[in-house]
């Protein structure tokens, strides 16, 4: 088979998931409101129908391409992270440590130093992970779990006791980050920040960085056949935790521009599961780069959607999640996808 | 004689359109010990399959002690009477021997009872072991066992649920010549006691020495059914292969120069922690090449993968022209002119989901040439890529098909493509035609050929006797983990010269230690 | 603090919470393992845990049977892991994914269904629940030690440990244990026997289904009255943790929950007691970083075992 018309098949396979995942959603709307044309129309149109919901969309987006290229990165090197959660909140943690006690930098070098101290606290952290598997081979899903809960109490316990802004009361936050540090909107009456450039300019890099270098040559053919990169004299090792790294470093960013575009300081549990719905973007986005970045939207989309649906109708926001359930399992199925290309190359048989 | 089984005019295509047995017919009569011989590929383990109702048959009929049967599962199968010793053991290594054995038929404590009765089973089983001489401790876990101990396992399994119909599949691919002797007094003790015996093999002399009929299989065809005792070896292996010699290459004799590799009383270990090599020395000189003969598993793939870098070697050395290799890395092995063609093609010589180029820049991605600024150079990837497929005959659409679209034969030209194309000055080629088409046999073979003329060193590991012969200049005999004879590959040189070392009946001639200096 | 936590183990207090709760962490592991040794790593327990936890107290409430509702919840939790099945198996999703998913399904549903049905977004605290009761053992209640030891505990609590004697005798001692085994390590082989691999495998993770349906049933009408949303807050993950230190046997994953049952109890007895220095969430992570810790003490074990096999 041409490798295009895979790539068509694979595009057509999502999309047929997307849809019958959709339908699920409807299905249990339709079952469960009392005003379920309400309840569609404001999960469906709402989202789009004005400028502020759209600016929401973008900014939800964000830190959603991060995450989705975090694990795009790790899963194209062959391991299954299930870590980008908790590299987020050690990234975001030091990036914003760094935002609220270094006073007097101009801006222009504080807040390239805030994005390199979020990724190399992210990095360092999975760095763990990928050091565990790769030297020790632990098993990346369990470690990588296990240590999201480590990250989680860790800053939780820092931001209750030693960095808590004693302001803050009885919420647990770091000081308030100067605005000038903060990640603007630039343009008025549109909520988005300026996040998203920054995560259109990540989808790029990583792009390039998979596809058109000497890394991600390695990275790539680590992940399709560890044996062949060994025989070929590639470190795999070195690739593995590099990957897990870099990953590590993107899922910081995630956090940081979290902090910096939407909360404003560190927050205790401000991710509430960032991480984990990069996965889900990361398998829509079959790890391709650009796919993420149409996988976040449209993720986002869902559950900007989810919510103008709890607002406008009987239904609660959590219907999302039955769309998001179905979209993880149709677009992993392995037999599904076996069975379109299956079916496709009989057909292509019957045309000869 | 009766007719126990009967296939006729099996077919089966693949929903992917290969067509796997395209007419195939074996008669076997009770009692008998019926050799079913192929090449790899030929459709032997489709056609197994196919009758243990592990794949349906696209068309055709099967008959059992008379009836037509169609079995939907093994189940079937193993109540009709039948029983299959896979190739690849089917054992649960942490489960105890008798757990294994009766897996899925446990005795119970009573008609009605959910628990296992293990006295019962336990005697069952040392009966059952005493019965046929198959001797294994009952309590071992399989995983402690040895080899030849699992396969007896594994018959054991097939008579402990009354199987009077008997498949091996390729039983001796992983025996020693004792293990081996000792499973054929197996096989002909229960031929006595009324089992009937498929023998599925490539080896020659095996089909010669135990079976009373052959039937040859070909590109999915039955092509014969003969009586053992009215042919001969030969005949066998023209139907296999279709003409009078499978191995003729046309070449020079060598003219050998100066050692390229050098091992000295190298030793290394398996996976599992056993000595595999035990002081191996031999050298290889430019301009020869030099052949390794043995029986599968006597150290073969750890001597080319302690060379290669990717095996550890334990103690030893390994000199190539005037540097050491051992305890270098694979890649600065890689980088100093040594091509290395693995023996798993699928596995190992290529990334399946990774297209024809990027198969092909295994090395040159590293090569400034290949780069532009921090990128990648994809133009000259792209021509490069091209280049080799035209002169390595690679056929396919372009260089964006993805490997694993290729056939055997093209994917082993891409293999050979990328190892060539750094002009090796030693090149060790590892089951180099194994599951190729004969066009690209042929084609393989002059290509090492050119390079042994071009000045290259060249070390040819085959499990082709026949090919081995052909190829080499000198062959040199491997016998668990030991170089137990180096002989010149004059015409007077036959099979069963090779075969008397092979088996480990003797030694000759050792590379004498600093020879080469 | 010290002072606190002392006097809790001296008059057994300590004990008594560690029992509390390390059930659910027990039931759930075992759950875990029996699907584990057939080859199917469960990670959704944590989504299965909250699903019967939730299933079981609105039945519970609604029919005043802790019976029924345990019953429901059980159900529902061996539901999910059918459709779990069926995705893992049929339609070939990656086994971990699929496990995700319902972890996921499991946090966001229970709050669905708890909107849904009584409007609630938080937690749902029904007046007049009939939790599962503790059994008071007559005689031996009054004895002043032994008393506390074995009497007053959740009926559940019993349950969890007669449990892992069940799970020893059904993995070692029925030929369904050898199976799920067999089915585990080679399925190929198992297949060869006409093994149906797939059944047992469904089985396998329908055991799982009933005994984080236990947990979780417990959760919400044993420890507490009440569902929270994700109440589990992390015990499904604790127990696949336990899985593993466990060796994978019923035995060694009692002694594991035993420890993290302790960690939990350390942290609650620390978290309560006013003034303490060791801040509670460092006693949290100790089982976290023992897993990991252990699961390299078993990779060094192994490569040790390799090496000395060599020479």
């Amino acid at each position: 088979m041409k490798t295009e018309k895979a790539i068509y098949l694979e595009l057509a396979g999502i999309a047929f998931a997307i849809v019958i995942a959709l339908l699920c959603g409807f299905a249990v709307i339709l079952a469960t409101s009392a005003e379920p044309f309400t309840a569609l129309s404001s999960l469906i149109v709402d989202p789009v129908s004005n400028l502020f919901n759209i600016g929401t969309i973008l900014n939800k987006a964000v830190p959603l391409i991060f995450t989705g290229l975090s694990l795009a990165v790790v899963f194209q090197s062959g391991v299954f992270s299930m870590g980008a959660e908790g590299q987020l909140y050690a990234g975001g943690f030091l990036g914003a440590l760094v935002a609220v006690n270094i006073h007097g930098l101009p801006a222009w070098i504080h807040f390239p130093l805030i994005l390199v101290c979020a990724m190399a606290g992210g990095a360092l952290f999975a760095g763990i992970a990928g050091w565990l598997k790769a030297y020790w081979n632990a098993n990346e899903v369990v470690t990588t779990l296990m240590l999201n809960f480590v990250a989680i109490l860790a800053t939780s316990y820092f931001v209750n006791n030693v960095f808590k802004d004693p302001a803050s009361g009885g919420y647990a936050r770091m000081p308030y980050i100067s605005p000038d540090l903060l990640l603007k909107k630039p343009i008025p009456g549109f909520p988005a920040h300026t996040g998203f450039v920054l995560a259109l300019l990540a989808v790029v890099v990583v792009y390039l960085l998979l596809y058109k270098t000497k890394v991600g040559y390695e990275l790539r053919l680590v992940g399709k056949n560890s044996r062949f990169a060994d025989y070929g004299g590639i470190h795999t090792n070195r690739v593995i935790i590099s990957s897990i790294m870099i990953g590590g470093a993107l899922a910081g960013l995630a956090g940081i521009v979290e902090i910096l575009g939407v909360h404003g300081t560190y927050k205790d549990n401000f991710s509430a599961g960032l991480g984990f719905d990069g996965i889900i973007i990361a398998l829509l986005a079959r790890n391709h780069p650009v796919g993420v970045l149409i996988a976040a939207l449209f993720y986002a989309y869902i559950q900007v959607g989810a919510q103008t649906m709890q607002v406008g109708s009987d239904m609660p926001r959590e219907v999302a999640v039955i769309i998001q359930v179905m979209l993880v399992l149709l677009v992993s199925s392995q037999a599904i996808f076996a069975f379109l290309k299956q079916k496709y190359a009989t057909r292509q048989k019957a045309v000869k | 004689m009766t007719i126990l089984l009967e296939m006729k005019d099996i077919h089966k295509v693949y929903p992917n359109g290969t067509a796997a047995n395209r007419g195939v017919d074996l008669t076997v009569y009770e009692g008998e010990i019926h050799a079913l011989v192929g090449e790899n590929g030929a459709g032997k383990s489709t056609l197994m399959k196919i009758l243990f109702g592990l794949e349906a048959p696209t068309s055709g009929t099967i008959e059992y002690k008379g009836k037509p049967v169609s079995f939907k599962g093994p189940k079937d199968a193993i109540e009709q009477g039948m029983g299959m010793v896979h190739q690849h053991f089917m054992l649960a290594p942490s489960l105890s021997v008798s757990e294994n054995i009766v897996l899925g038929e446990e005795p119970k404590k009573g008609p009605l009872s959910m628990f296992r009765d293990r006295a019962t089973e336990r005697r069952g089983i040392v009966k059952l072991i005493e019965t046929y001489g198959l001797k294994v401790d009952p309590d071992a876990r399989v995983e402690t066992i040895p080899v030849g101990q699992k396969q007896r396992v594994e018959i054991l399994k097939v008579l402990y649920r009354g199987a009077r119909l008997i498949i091996l599949d390729e039983p001796t691919a992983v025996l020693t010549p004792q293990e081996t002797d000792e499973l054929f007094a197996s096989i002909k003790a229960l031929v006595g006691q009324g089992y009937t015996i498929i023998f599925i093999t490539h080896k020659l002399r095996e089909v010669m020495e135990i079976s009373n009929r052959v039937t040859v299989i070909k590109a999915g065809k039955t092509i014969a059914t003969l009586n053992t005792k009215e042919t001969n070896p030969e005949q066998i292996s023209r139907l296999m292969v279709g003409r009078e010699v499978l191995f003729r290459v046309e070449k020079q004799p060598a003219e050998p120069k100066e050692p390229v590799l050098s091992i000295r009383d190298l030793h290394s270990v398996d996976d599992k922690g056993a000595p595999a090599l035990r002081g191996i020395s031999l050298d290889i000189r430019a301009g020869e090449v030099v052949g390794i003969a043995g029986v599968e598993g006597n150290g073969q793939t750890e001597l080319v993968e302690a060379i290669t870098g990717l095996r550890r070697a334990t103690s030893g050395s390994i000199r190539y022209l005037d540097k050491e290799l051992v305890g270098k890395s694979v890649a600065n092995i890689r980088a100093m002119k040594i091509g290395h063609v693995p023996e798993d093609r699928q596995t190992t010589g290529a990334s399946l989901t990774s297209t024809i180029a990027e198969n092909l820049i295994l090395d040159h991605y590293r090569n400034p040439e290949f780069k532009r600024g921090p990128f990648l150079n994809k133009k000259k990837i792209k021509q490069f890529a091209k280049v080799m497929m035209e002169i390595f005959d690679v056929r396919a659409q372009n260089e964006e098909v993805l490997a694993g679209s290729l056939s055997g034969g093209n994917l082993q030209k891409v293999v050979i493509a990328r190892e060539l194309s750094k002009n090796p000055k030693l090149l060790i080629a590892s089951q180099p035609t194994r599951g190729v088409d004969i066009g690209a046999i042929e084609f393989i073979h002059r290509e090492i050929i050119k390079r042994r003329d071009g000045g290259a060193a060249v070390l040819l590991v085959s499990a082709e006797l026949s090919e081995v012969m052909a190829l080499s200049d000198r062959i040199a005999v491997i016998y668990e983990g030991e170089i137990v004879a180096v002989l010149d590959n004059t015409p007077e040189l036959t099979e069963e010269n090779i075969g008397y070392y092979m088996l480990g009946l003797g030694k000759k001639h050792r590379e004498k230690e600093g020879a080469a200096q | 603090m010290w002072q606190a936590l002392w006097t809790q183990i001296a008059d057994l207090t300590l004990i008594v919470v560690l029992l509390r709760l390390m059930t659910p962490i027990l039931l759930s592991a075992l759950g875990g393992l029996i699907s584990d040794i057939a080859g199917v790593i469960n990670i959704g327990l944590e989504g299965l845990m909250l699903l019967s936890a939730f299933t079981s107290i609105a039945v519970g409430a609604a029919t005043d049977s802790w019976v029924i509702g345990t019953i429901a919840g059980v159900a529902a939790s061996v539901a999910m892991c059918y459709v779990m099945g069926f995705f893992s198996i049929k339609l070939k999703v990656d086994i971990i994914i699929a496990g995700f998913a319902v972890n996921i399904f499991g946090s966001g549903f229970t709050v669905f269904l708890m909107s849904k049905i009584y409007g609630l977004t938080g937690n749902y605290s029904p007046e007049n629940l009939n939790p599962i009761p503790n059994v008071v053992i007559p005689g031996i209640q009054d004895i002043p030690v032994l008393g506390k030891l074995l009497s007053g505990h959740n009926l559940m609590v019993w349950i969890s440990l007669i449990a892992v004697v069940f799970c020893f005798v059904l993995l070692y001692r029925t030929p369904y244990g050898v199976h799920l085994r067999s089915v585990g390590e080679a399925p190929a082989a198992a297949k060869s026997l006409g093994i149906p691999v797939g059944r047992v495998q469904y089985s396998a993770l329908a055991w799982s289904g009933v005994f984080s349906g236990l947990a979780g049933a417990y959760m919400s009408m044993g420890m507490t009255s009440m569902f929270v949303k994700d109440m589990t807050a992390g015990t499904g993950f604790l127990a696949l943790a336990v899985v593993l230190l466990g060796n994978r046997n019923p035995v060694g994953i009692f002694f594991g929950s035993l420890i993290f049952g302790l960690a939990s109890a350390v942290t609650t007895i620390v978290q309560t007691t006013p003034g303490s220095q060791v801040p509670s969430q460092f006693i949290q992570m100790i089982p976290y970083v023992v897993t990991i810790v252990a699961l390299v003490i078993f990779a060094v074990r192994k490569k040790r075992k390799l090496l000395t096999q060599a020479s």
